[in-house]
């Protein structure tokens, strides 16, 4: 299988504090490969890094061999790489239709005239654009303002703009977060739908999710990796036990 | 959709009357105002950026014309030339100014307005210093005040009709995307500082257009036209009018100027006044006055469609 995504001793110091420490990881194509660990073990700290949100102080991303380490992160989805914030994170005063269409348009648009040409001109941007959010569950709520859907709803949208930039990676930072129990397994069933045709890095503190759809699971506590393996090798991890009862 | 066909028809049937209701000079300034509130608000309204610098675009591009304009060159070379010329300054300036957000991005524009109200001030020989470039003549097929209000009409028009077409467009919507969440906005693929520069650069070569056409009301370039205290008045037109809607500002500012020349000749402290309505529209009608239009039309709408619902109900019982 090839490897999508190579990290090498990814570090990020805040003064004397090391947040994220020589962490190392590889993402096969195709697979769910989940991040876990205790609050405050750096998972949010190293999916920024990877994402290009924060520089890293040490180490290296390499995406399909090509570095990336610190690029500013408006280039990454032109690359194929997308991301879906932990917090809901969509344009609220915009309709569902506008944030989708916007978010395809920026990967797809061939130059800049394309800017200044009217909107009526992208047809096909049309089309997708009613896809993804058929693929979301959004259909009937395709004109509505972003801010007027319930925070359920608001999630699978702002997994309908990640989706828009077709991406052959996605990176989801805790996708389930503050999602109601039902929410929570129809996002669980759509990141599955969406493995068949995507690689997924995930980071989740969900554990029955994280154990029930990854093929690969990595641990880090206190910014350091701990423990990787399939999910039936993390849960029998001792070492994974002890992070997560605070035992030394 | 609708809003903006009556919008435009609104607008036109302004462009006709507007001159049997106003002077001829207040109705060319008017639009010539119209042009930089309409401009301004893809910067402010569209995009989400605050700008205090306007008037260095708009008293440069004033001073370049008319100096071409003394200097024998004809206006249709001095009006693209003024409009280039805040272009190229708004590309340099803008570079500088959307490195920084909020409150560092207001005092950069402030600055740099102030830095050329000095050059101004004090390269007397070139832009007369404190008494303003004096003695531009209009050229002779628009010396009368019938012909320069269609050529400003005109000028406005291709102005809107221009501006109109980028709100409409894709860069409209990216526009839309910064105001509403600049850091989604980025990582779904926009180069966010790039954008802004776009929507900076916009803004200010429209507000160019317009002072390059300004120096033809009176004839001169008064200093205060490139003061910061112009850039406020720009900001207050434009959020007096409204942000909310693209032709809103235009209101503002046909209301700005209606309001200051009529109180300016009642009371000489009539700023007063316009402080007083300033901080009304603020604390009550965010909107501004083409949201309270807008509320007071819905309002009128819902009332009349009840009364007729009644006045069925009755005919039928009557029935």
């Amino acid at each position: 299988m090839n490897k999508i995504l190579k990290i090498e001793n990814l570090t990020k110091n805040f003064g004397s504090i090391s947040a994220v420490s020589n962490v190392n990881l590889e993402v096969e194509e195709g697979t769910i490969h989940s991040v876990i660990g205790p609050n405050g073990a750096g998972k949010s700290t190293f999916f920024n890094m990877i994402s290009g949100v924060i520089p890293p102080s040490n180490g290296s991303v390499h995406y399909k061999d090509k570095d990336i380490t610190g690029f500013e992160s408006y280039k990454l989805p032109h690359m194929g790489i997308a991301k879906c914030f932990q917090i809901t994170n969509v344009f609220p005063k915009l309709t569902v239709r506008e944030n989708v269409w916007a978010s395809i348009f920026s990967c797809s648009h061939k130059s800049k005239i394309d800017l200044f040409k009217s909107m009526n001109d992208f047809k096909t941007i049309d089309k997708d654009t009613e896809n993804i959010i058929s693929d979301v569950g959004l259909s009937h709520k395709i004109d509505d303002k972003a801010e007027e859907l319930s925070h359920g709803q608001q999630r699978m949208l702002e997994m309908a703009i990640t989706l828009g930039a077709k991406p052959d990676l996605l990176l989801l930072d805790e996708p389930t977060q503050g999602l109601a129990p039902e929410a929570t397994v129809e996002m669980t069933e759509l990141i599955r739908k969406l493995s068949k045709n995507y690689t997924i890095l995930l980071i989740e503190h969900k554990m029955h999710i994280v154990m029930e759809i990854s093929k690969i699971i990595t641990v880090l506590n206190f910014g350091e990796k701990i423990e990787e393996g399939t999910p039936k090798q993390i849960k029998n991890s001792k070492k994974v036990q002890d992070a997560y009862l605070g035992r030394k | 959709m609708m809003k903006n066909k009556y919008s435009f028809i609104a607008l036109i049937i302004f462009l006709f009357v507007g001159p049997f209701l106003f002077p001829n000079a207040t109705i060319a300034e008017m639009l010539i105002f119209g042009i930089v509130a309409i401009s301004t608000n893809i910067m402010l309204g569209y995009t989400g950026m605050l700008s205090f610098g306007q008037a260095l675009f708009f008293g440069t591009s004033a001073y370049i014309s008319g100096l071409m304009l003394l200097g024998g060159f004809p206006l249709f070379l001095a009006i693209p030339v003024a409009t280039f010329g805040s272009f190229i300054i708004s590309l340099f300036i803008g570079y500088f100014c959307v490195k920084r957000e909020g409150l560092y991005f207001i005092c950069l524009t402030f600055a740099f307005n102030q830095m050329f109200y000095f050059i101004a001030y004090v390269w007397h020989d070139v832009t007369g210093g404190e008494d303003g470039l004096v003695g531009v003549e209009r050229p002779a097929y628009i010396d009368t005040q019938l012909t320069f209000y269609i050529f400003t009409a005109i000028m406005f028009l291709f102005a809107v009709i221009a501006l109109y077409k980028i709100v409409t467009s894709p860069l409209g919507l990216i526009f839309k995307l910064i105001r509403e969440n600049a850091s989604r906005a980025e990582a779904i693929g926009y180069n966010v500082r790039f954008y802004k520069l776009i929507s900076f650069s916009i803004a200010s070569t429209f507000t160019g257009l317009a002072g390059s056409l300004y120096v033809l009301i009176h004839s001169m370039v008064p200093i205060d036209q490139i003061h910061w205290l112009k850039s406020g008045d720009i900001i207050f037109m434009t959020l007096f009018g409204g942000v909310g809607s693209f032709l809103g500002p235009l209101i503002g500012v046909v209301g700005y100027i209606w309001l200051s020349d009529t109180f300016s000749i009642i009371w000489a402290r009539w700023p007063l006044i316009m402080g007083v309505i300033f901080a009304i529209v603020v604390l009550y009608f965010r909107g501004g006055v083409s949201e309270l239009l807008e509320n007071l039309f819905k309002k009128y709408k819902s009332i009349s469609k009840k009364t007729e619902h009644e006045q069925n109900i009755k005919n039928r019982k009557l029935n």
